[in-house]
């Protein structure tokens, strides 16, 4: 932005604008405005330090740009003189400036050059300090005389309107900055000096903050000893005549600030203050109005209300404010005309600049005054950017980071619940398939548990009828058939037990997900097989572990894996003489794993066949489907375990079945009978 | 030798057991149980009339091999199998080997009463053909080696003339000889000689009758 200023360095004079001046002390240097040179749009607070440093560089380059200024002489420049009553580095003057300097337009050909000359009222003044400085303009500007002079605040054109006559007669005088009802005092002013009043009436700041605090009972209003405090004190107590009926309103007019911050410190609950500043304390300190509200503002032990844009960042919570920007635009705005041949009394003046409501957010918060009372059209000032408005771009960054996270989630998400669906639609398949292969299980026990169930009901039926005929016989045998009904309830007991065995094997049940004990499902299987293990007259040696093993998962098909061992097993043995056939089921226990070992004393499994035993349809048997060792081995994985088999160092197969225990074993120790053998040879 | 039948009940299952016992106690049979095979045949019945009721699929030798043992020991009591379960093959086998009776378990009282009086027939039936064929061996036996070639001869339905000649003797001693064995045999024509001839040969080999 500053980059056409600096290139122009080259060929024309620049006199840098207000820090550059500063900076390269160059104070008196003319500043040379181009129509190309683009008006500045006013610096945000937070862009400050960049500014500087933008400033600086340009400072730097302008000093060393200096001696190329001769080449460009030859470009005609428009002197503009613009006359401060105070000092250059007043906040309001620098705000003013940055409105006229953006204001002003001149021709390409026919720049305007701002030459600075600052009154420094109130520090110097007087009809002495006057007349010095009018022979000092008189000598200064005798080659080239301005074309227009700007006159801002009170005092400078006051200067202006005394010596113009005399130093520049017949030059257009723009003003800026005055208050109407001073200008109204000074009227008539003649045809050739115009500008746009300003309205600094107080009453609408009050009313603000009586709204904003709408406790309040006390207003305290602070002003100077200068006379510049003196003349504002004065409009002050003329404007606030009006509130007197709805507030109480207190001046602390000329008191030393040590007293006035003071008083400020201690005003307690139902207060407000406001002050236009001072520019002198009753004990003569010197101050700029800003510099004495921030005081002021931080002793305070009330809100305060400020009279000038320039308090805002002070401390104050803001104010009803005529804009010193805004001022000086519509100086230069004048000036642009004037410069393009306008007559000064043809020109359509806006009557009075605005007043905008501007507020300080820190101090709103600080005060506890509610956001949403602040008009819509108010400029509230140092409100932290919102997230978005600070970090734009990394807040899209995350925002689609986020978005793109939260996509991949619930496509995981889905994906993972479309892997349950497939887990459970499988897990439904296993159990269908265990559920198949304890039907078939069953039907290879069907002889014995038939024997089983069929032992106990003839018991009982010889029972009842033994009984029918001892009544029949007559005669007092009541002994005999209380006994006769003793074991006509022991053998119902017994039968139903093995019904529900039965069922137990061959309902078709959730899949259960439940702590159990291996070595009771092992002791278990041993009574499910005895009576077959009989019948096919192998000797089955069950031998359960002495203490717990548990596990966690679904008994049943723990049982039906062993089970399915078990009878492959015995089918084994059943070519080898009566008295060889043996199977040992046994359990020993590991760190984290149980195994579970099904050992038979049969050929054993040719080495050829061991790794596909466990594949689904690999049988030896004529009449077998294949599908008992690979449901077992399907089972056990899905218990976390492992199934394999090989060959006994002596003779016949041995299967493994290792499942991982549950981690807190409490190793409660159970008895139970340390080796129980289900013999067939009895 | 007493009359009164002896049943013997042999089942593993205790429980089914003593109600058996019972329960042919309460219809009047004398009865006795035994655990297994072994149990019955180290304890030898005495002999009795009688039957055994005899589990198909007991511990040990099966019930099947209690029968043969029983038949080797020339104590052929009849046996009336029951079963828990009854497979095709071990009741074809059991009634091949000479079961009375093959009965599924809950029995009831009638057929199970019934299968005992058949057996008990058998056995009564078996005891008289015992008696008798003992008598027959016995006067078979008091032959001289030439009276048994002469009785050879005439069941095989030769002439004296033959007999005599084959066997290198005079007529009139075959003569001799025939009237000899017929008395011992005490038998009055060769129709009857030719009729024990046949029922000799039926009690020949060891095994029961049928």
């Amino acid at each position: 932005m500053r980059q056409p200023t600096v290139a122009s360095a080259t060929r024309r004079p620049l006199c840098g604008r207000f820090f550059p001046d500063w900076i390269a002390t160059t104070a008196l240097r003319p500043v040379v405005l181009a129509s190309h040179v683009k008006p500045r749009r006013s610096w945000p607070v937070s862009s400050f330090p960049r500014w500087l440093a933008v400033n600086a560089l340009a400072a730097v380059l302008a000093a060393t740009a200096a001696p190329a200024a001769p080449a460009a002489a030859t470009v005609e420049t428009t002197p503009v003189l613009v006359l401060y009553s105070n000092g250059r580095l007043l906040p309001a003057n620098v705000a003013g400036d940055r409105g006229l300097h953006e204001a002003i337009r001149a021709p390409e050909d026919h720049p305007v050059a701002l030459c600075y000359e600052f009154l420094d009222s109130p520090r110097f003044g007087g009809p002495d300090f006057e007349r010095v400085f009018a022979e000092y303009l008189r000598g200064k500007y005798a080659a080239r005389p301005p074309a227009v002079i700007v006159a801002l605040s009170q005092e400078s054109l006051n200067f202006v309107l005394r010596y113009r006559a005399e130093l520049f007669p017949r030059v257009p005088v723009v003003h800026a900055g005055i208050d109407r009802r001073i200008l109204a005092s000074l009227a008539p002013l003649p045809a050739d000096v115009i500008g746009v009043p300003v309205d600094y009436a107080i009453s609408p700041t009050i009313e603000l903050a009586l709204r904003w605090q709408p406790r309040t009972r006390r207003l305290v209003v602070v002003t100077g000893a200068a006379e510049p405090d003196r003349v504002l004190e004065s409009q002050l107590r003329t404007e606030l005549a009006t509130l007197r009926n709805r507030v109480e309103v207190e001046f602390l007019a000329a008191l030393p600030m040590h007293d006035v911050l003071t008083r400020l410190a201690n005003l307690g609950r139902g207060a407000v203050v406001f002050s236009p500043g001072m520019f002198q304390d009753g004990e003569g300190r010197v101050f700029t109005p800003a510099k004495s509200v921030e005081v002021m503002a931080a002793s305070s032990s009330a809100p305060m209300y400020g009279f000038y844009t320039t308090f805002i960042g002070t401390g104050i919570v803001g104010g009803s404010m005529p804009s010193f920007e805004a001022m000086g635009r519509e100086a230069g705005n004048i000036v642009s005309e004037l410069l393009a041949g306008a007559e000064p009394g043809s020109l359509r003046l806006p009557e009075v600049v605005p007043q905008a409501v501007n507020v300080d957010w820190r101090q709103l918060r600080r005060w506890g005054i509610d956001e949403r009372a602040i008009p819509a059209d108010a400029i509230v000032h140092f409100k932290p950017p919102t997230l978005l408005e600070a970090h734009r771009n990394e807040v899209i960054a995350a925002v689609v980071v986020f978005v793109l996270q939260g996509a991949l989630i619930i496509l995981l998400l889905a994906e993972r619940r479309r892997r349950r669906f497939a887990e459970l639609a499988k897990e439904a398949q296993r159990a269908e398939l265990a559920h198949a292969s304890r039907l078939a299980i069953a039907g290879e026990l069907t002889s014995s548990l038939a024997h089983e169930i069929n032992q106990p009901l003839g018991a009982i039926l010889s029972n009842a009828d033994a009984a029918e005929l001892i009544l029949e016989s007559g005669g007092d045998r009541r002994d005999e058939l209380r006994s006769i009904l003793a074991d006509i309830r022991r053998d119902d007991v017994r039968a139903s037990e093995v019904i529900r065995r039965l069922r137990t094997l061959l309902a078709r049940h959730e899949v259960e997900r439940r702590p159990f004990d291996l070595g009771e499902a092992v002791h278990d299987v041993g009574v499910i097989l005895a009576s077959e293990a009989r019948r096919r007259l192998v000797a089955l040696d069950i031998r359960p572990p002495t203490e717990r093993l548990p596990l966690v998962g679904d008994h049943v098909q723990i049982q039906q894996v062993l089970i399915n061992l078990v009878l492959n097993a015995m089918d084994a043995v059943v070519d080898l003489p009566e008295d060889q056939r043996h199977v040992v089921i046994s359990v020993e226990r590991g760190r984290e794993v149980a195994t579970v070992l099904v050992q038979d004393c049969g050929p054993g499994v040719a080495s050829t066949h061991l790794p596909k035993l466990f594949e689904p349809f690999f049988t030896t048997k004529p009449a077998g489907m294949g599908l008992g060792l690979s449901i077992a081995r399907t089972l056990v994985e899905a218990h976390g375990g492992a199934i394999s088999a090989d060959n006994a160092p002596g003779r016949g197969a041995v299967f493994r079945v290792e499942l991982p225990l549950t981690r807190n074993t409490k190793s409660s120790r159970r008895s139970r009978h340390e080796h129980q053998a289900a013999d067939s040879r009895g | 030798m007493s009359t009164r039948p002896l049943i013997h009940v042999v089942d593993d299952d205790e429980s089914l057991r003593t109600a058996l016992l019972r329960l042919l106690g309460a219809a009047g049979y004398e009865a006795r149980g035994y655990a297994s095979t072994g149990e019955f045949l180290l304890d030898p019945p005495p002999d009795r009339p009688g039957c055994v009721l005899l589990d198909l699929r007991l511990p040990g030798p099966s019930g099947l091999d209690l029968q043969q043992a029983l038949a080797r020991r020339g104590l052929p009591l009849p046996v009336v199998f029951l079963t828990g379960h009854a497979d095709v093959a071990s009741s074809v086998r059991a009634m091949k080997a000479g079961a009375v009776d093959f009965l599924t378990k809950p029995v009831e009282r009638e057929v199970l009463f019934e299968a005992v009086e058949r057996a008990l027939e058998r056995d009564a039936r078996q005891r008289e053909a015992r008696g008798e064929a003992a008598v027959l061996r016995e006067r078979f036996a008091s032959l001289t080696p030439r009276e048994r070639e002469v009785f050879e001869g005439i069941t095989a339905g030769k002439l004296n003339k033959q007999i005599a000649g084959e066997l290198g003797m005079a007529e009139r001693t075959v003569k001799l000889h025939r009237a000899q064995l017929m008395s011992k045999l005490g038998a009055t024509s060769a129709a009857e000689l030719g009729r024990l001839a046949e029922r000799l040969r039926q009690l020949t080999p060891s095994e029961p009758a049928h």
